[in-house]
């Protein structure tokens, strides 16, 4: 049972780390994950990136995400050899299946209720492409800030 | 709550009816009083999307409050927790001098 969490893993690595040795440390994680007998769900490289303030005298970092799939056990573990790594500044463990099961449901409830409403008002309960006027003009442009693409 | 307030003293029933849209209150415009989350259905504040993230963070580094930015109290304490994150990792100051 608990076995089946989901974790998000941050970490920043020091600007002067190389590419091989950023591999490596990845390629670390990945055997205590397999140790544990957790999985690797996803794992995403954000390169090079101005950090917002100086962290031990460094100004940028590249920045690690991963999804990883365990036990807190495990999770302590890392935490724990990241603590002593030396070439990662700044780490952060966050579990996130919760968050995203309540999230999931909130989806599911108002995607219900309009279904609902759509049938009271005798439409069909789907909306259809370009039904709405929102519709095309929803993602944005006028207050995009410099940040890396994340999707959520 | 204090959309009660701010329409008090001008004495109209329907003083209130407008709602959302900005309005002169001693010569001060409210900004929008929509809670951003909830408008465009964002169940999940990831607190790695800085460019979400930053509309909350006015200059100075500091969280905007409710009562300014509109946000709803479940959205606002979902910010709060998602910015301190950002906060550790650098992506968003501390503070700003």
């Amino acid at each position: 049972m608990s076995q089946n969490r989901q974790y998000e893993l941050v970490y920043i690595v020091s600007p002067e780390t190389g590419e091989q040795e950023t591999a490596d440390l990845h390629t670390q994680i990945e055997h205590i994950v397999q140790r544990f007998n957790g999985a690797i769900e996803k794992s995403e490289n954000w390169g090079r990136r101005k950090l917002a303030y100086e962290i031990g005298h460094h100004r940028e970092g590249t920045y690690v995400v991963e999804t990883i799939r365990g036990s807190g056990e495990l999770m302590k573990e890392i935490d724990r050899r990241l603590r002593v790594t030396d070439a990662i500044i700044r780490h952060l463990i966050v579990r996130v299946d919760e968050d995203l099961r309540v999230a999931e449901r909130h989806r599911e409830t108002r995607k219900a209720s309009q279904a609902r409403r759509r049938v009271a008002r005798g439409l069909p309960p789907e909306p259809e492409a370009g039904e709405r006027r929102g519709d095309r003009e929803m993602d944005d442009d006028e207050d995009r800030i410099e940040g890396v693409e994340v999707q959520r | 709550m204090s959309e009660e307030r701010g329409s008090r003293g001008r004495g109209g029933k329907g003083a209130d009816k407008n709602k959302g849209e900005a309005r002169p209150r001693g010569g001060f415009f409210r900004r929008r009083r929509v809670c951003k989350f909830c408008a465009d259905k964002i169940d999940y504040i990831n607190y790695k999307d800085v460019r979400l993230l930053m509309p909350f963070i006015p200059e100075r580094g500091k969280i905007q409050p409710r009562r300014i930015s509109g946000t709803c109290a479940l959205h606002q304490r979902k910010l709060q927790t998602a910015i301190s994150r950002a906060r550790q990792l650098a992506l968003i100051p501390y503070v700003t001098d």
